[in-house]
């Protein structure tokens, strides 16, 4: 009596199992994509469908993309399982990488591998132009914004190059920086005066001045950073598993496939300020890592 | 034995002095060099973008935002009053139990009220992953703890006396309760619930963080690359929705006001709030948010003490600490005593109608969208935070004011008005006067979200402890995060205590100026 029962019950979950694991592979797996909001995120939220449909053409999965919105955020959602590919700064992608072992890093933009900052300065400020790193003292009792807290061009790697000379962000006026919040600010805010100088990502500045919003009678480049790496694709260890062998690499390859002689493909690429994107590995952001874990920004 | 007292109109008045010294300093660091992208700005609002692009993302984003507001609003009401029911002294003493208990919850419950919405959403967001309940949870707990005060003050404000005798008279506990409370939480849940229905939609542009898109998205994302025009479409759609949502809650109180039964009254709000969950339930899964999507838990490593004690030694505490009370209690200044000193001084119906329409702008703009605004025209000083700050709850003291006032009837203003008095000081004493008990119960309750809203203006200078928040929390650093949440905590409940013992002192010196005639 009591066996039949327990056979009962066994093949009831047995059977159930069949039903529920079924169930998931009929719908197509979803990956889901995400981005730090960097460089006109607005525009990526509008046109993300161009970047879904592409991959969920190449791939046959569906594609779905989450916009997150706070740098700290999107790092978590990575942690916790929320996305599946994001594309992450310099440091949220080495924070990622550290709170999720065995993530994998996919791909970066030919921009990226060589990336650098520029320092700027109000011309009614005095700041004169700078030749050696050293000469960075100049900015020491100035009034000084980064850009966002977490941001790898806006605000680690510049105050990595501030650190080198001796200078500290308590050194600034009022005894710390201001954070803009994004790399358009940092430049409005010096070019009105506001900040005596300040620090961004060195492509947006050069956007800005092909689109001319950049008043050369007042704000001007004071020093360029030594190259750095930044921006990357970072991936959920687990995707092989879940969408089926290889398809990490597919995933990479096709994002590497990326041309600008499709027409679609020319604004996915457009959309993220790149020519094209080159393959990228984890110790290319060794530097990062050691410069977020000296400025306290990985423990 | 005091030589001079302050009647309670004036000191609804008196914190507009805090204007003064913040005006030096913003006034001192003036320059024109962003005049250009403040016209920009400005212009923007005349010709805001109609890309279909545009309008469409930022339509569907407002649709998510009224959705998860309403869902919030409900929740956060109904889990507000039942907090506030057991934190107040006459339910325990209903049943008989010491009032001590009612003390220790509202001192519980200060705790979740004084962090920061958008902090809760990054610490469950931890914990829970992205899911669409870690936005409406985040939103949740500080406003029912908020709701949960006020109703807590109103309810221990009432009569006991007449509780007593119902005790007395044999009835069970519950239909004490009952019959005694329902007439006080009545008009919370109609007035101040409505009011927070605005809140909620204000708090509810925090989505983005969670991923759930909506307007708050557009708005920030707009605002990080100075597209104006764009941000514009965003701003009007928002401001269209407030607009009509306070015209639709002013009609509803009016039309509340004619039907007394309470009873009746009540049961509308239930329905009307039951009618709310289904339609948000239904709006968000139409939008493709999934509202159904089952929780994970993923836990995080907790600090130990030594990273702890050494995470204490890391912080500048004490520049921390002050910098985050100058910061709150010029806020606090700006936002209470501002809208008073402008009605008092432009009492006309015209003076009204503009002011308002200013309230209404300011709730709008967001607070580091002001701060970046402020700082095209003058440098960063702790003012400039503070002035930013103050400004978009000054709209909201603004409201609360003109409602109060709306609701109470014209007499006693007439009565000053026409014994040949000015119009300013028929205002005075006909209009604020009755009002400025509540007015500045709200305004305590103000300083609170004031206190808890320094998380969000990092971009006047790395500022205080709401700076070094979001600063720790980006770094992931757990042990200065359990800290200065901690030092968050004690700081609002030390301003409750502190309010308290102002409110208690006032209602004494009022009950002995104007005995018979106290109204709630």
């Amino acid at each position: 009596m009591n066996s039949s029962r327990r056979n009962f019950i066994f093949s009831f979950l047995f059977i159930s199992t069949l039903f529920v694991s079924n169930g998931t592979t009929w719908a197509r797996p979803k990956l889901i994509v995400g981005a730090i909001p960097d460089q006109n995120p607005e525009r990526l939220n509008r046109l993300y469908r161009l970047l879904s449909s592409e991959l969920s053409n190449e791939l046959d999965i569906t594609v779905k993309y989450v916009p997150v919105t706070n740098y700290p955020a999107a790092v978590t959602a990575f942690r916790t399982g929320g996305l599946d590919l994001v594309w992450f700064g310099g440091l949220t992608g080495v924070q990622a990488r550290l709170q999720k072992p065995g993530a994998k890093v996919l791909a970066q933009r030919d921009v990226d591998a060589n990336f650098q900052s520029v320092f700027i300065a109000n011309l009614n400020s005095n700041i004169p132009v700078i030749k050696n790193q050293s000469e960075l003292r100049v900015l020491k009792g100035k009034r000084f914004t980064f850009g966002s807290e977490s941001s790898t061009s806006g605000r680690l790697m510049p105050q990595h190059f501030l650190q080198q000379v001796d200078i500290k962000i308590t050194d600034f006026k009022g005894r710390r920086p201001g954070f803009s919040g994004s790399h358009d600010a940092t430049l409005a805010l010096v070019q009105s005066g506001a900040y005596e100088a300040g620090v961004l990502n060195k492509q947006v500045w050069e956007a800005n001045v092909n689109r001319k919003k950049v008043n050369s009678s007042k704000v001007r480049v004071i020093w360029e950073t030594p190259i750095y790496v930044d921006y990357h694709w970072l991936a959920q260890p687990d995707l092989d598993k879940r969408f089926g062998n290889g398809f990490t690499e597919k995933l990479t390859k096709t994002l590497l496939g990326l041309s600008k002689s499709s027409i679609t493909q020319s604004k996915i690429l457009k959309l993220f300020g790149a020519n094209s994107f080159i393959p990228a590995f984890e110790h290319q952001y060794k530097d990062i890592e050691n410069v977020a874990r000296k400025l306290g920004k990985i423990k | 034995m005091r030589q001079f007292k302050l009647s309670s109109p004036i000191l609804t008045i008196l914190p507009a002095l805090a204007l003064i010294p913040v005006l030096g300093v913003v006034l001192a660091g003036m320059h024109n060099g962003g005049l250009f992208i403040l016209f920009e700005f400005f212009s923007a609002s005349i010709h805001p973008s109609l890309d279909p692009a545009v309008i469409h993302s930022a339509w569907r984003g407002l649709q998510i935002t009224i959705a998860t507001a309403l869902l919030s609003w409900v929740i956060s009401t109904f889990v507000g009053v039942l907090l506030g029911l057991i934190s107040s002294s006459i339910f325990w003493q209903v049943f008989g139990f010491s009032t001590r208990i009612a003390i220790v919850l509202r001192r519980l419950l200060a705790i979740p009220r004084s962090i920061h919405e958008l902090i809760w959403g990054l610490l469950l967001l931890q914990l829970l992953g992205l899911s669409p309940w870690v936005a409406i949870f985040s939103i949740c707990i500080p406003y029912s703890c908020l709701v949960a005060r006020v109703l807590t003050d109103q309810i221990d404000n009432l009569d006991h006396k007449a509780l007593i005798a119902i005790r007395n008279s044999g009835v069970n506990h519950i239909s004490t309760l009952i019959t005694a409370l329902l007439p006080p939480i009545i008009p919370v849940i109609n007035s101040y619930g409505g009011y927070r229905l605005e809140c909620a939609l204000r708090g509810a542009t925090l989505l983005g963080v969670f991923g759930m898109g909506g307007i708050g998205t557009e708005l920030q994302l707009t605002l990080q690359s100075l597209e104006f025009k764009e941000m514009w479409t965003s701003l009007w759609m928002l401001g269209v929705v407030m607009i009509s949502l306070e015209a639709g809650l002013s009609w509803w109180r009016k039309d509340s006001f004619l039907t007394k039964q309470s009873e009746r009254q009540l049961l509308i709000s239930m329905a009307i709030m039951l009618a709310a969950i289904v339609i948000s339930f239904l709006w968000l899964q139409a939008l493709d948010v999934n509202i159904f999507s089952n929780f994970q838990w993923h836990p995080i490593p907790l600090p130990t003490l030594v990273e702890i004690i050494n995470a204490f030694s890391e912080l500048p505490w004490i520049n921390l600490i002050t910098s985050t009370i100058v910061m709150t209690i010029f806020a606090a200044g700006i936002a209470i005593g501002i809208p008073p000193l402008g009605m008092m001084l432009w009492p006309t119906k015209l003076g009204t109608t503009l002011q308002s329409a200013v309230w209404s702008f300011l709730r709008l703009v967001p607070a580091p969208l002001s701060a970046l605004l402020l700082l095209l025209c003058t440098s960063p000083s702790i003012s400039v935070a503070a002035l930013a700050l103050g400004l978009q709850n000054l709209g909201v003291m603004g409201r609360l004011l003109k409602e109060g006032i709306n609701q109470q009837n014209d007499n006693l203003y007439a009565a000053i008005h026409s014994s040949g008095s000015g119009k300013r000081l028929a205002w005075l004493y006909g209009h604020l006067s009755p009002q400025s008990k509540s007015y500045l119960a709200y305004a305590a309750y103000r300083t609170d979200v004031l206190l808890r809203e320094t998380v969000v203006v990092g971009v006047v200078g790395g500022f205080g402890l709401g700076w070094q928040l979001q600063e720790s929390l980006s770094s992931f650093n757990w042990a200065q995060v359990v800290l200065v949440a901690t030092s968050f905590s004690i700081l609002t409940l030390i301003g409750e205590s502190i309010s308290e013992d102002v409110r208690h002192h006032l209602l004494k010196s009022i009950k002995r100026e104007q005995n018979p005639s106290l109204q709630n």
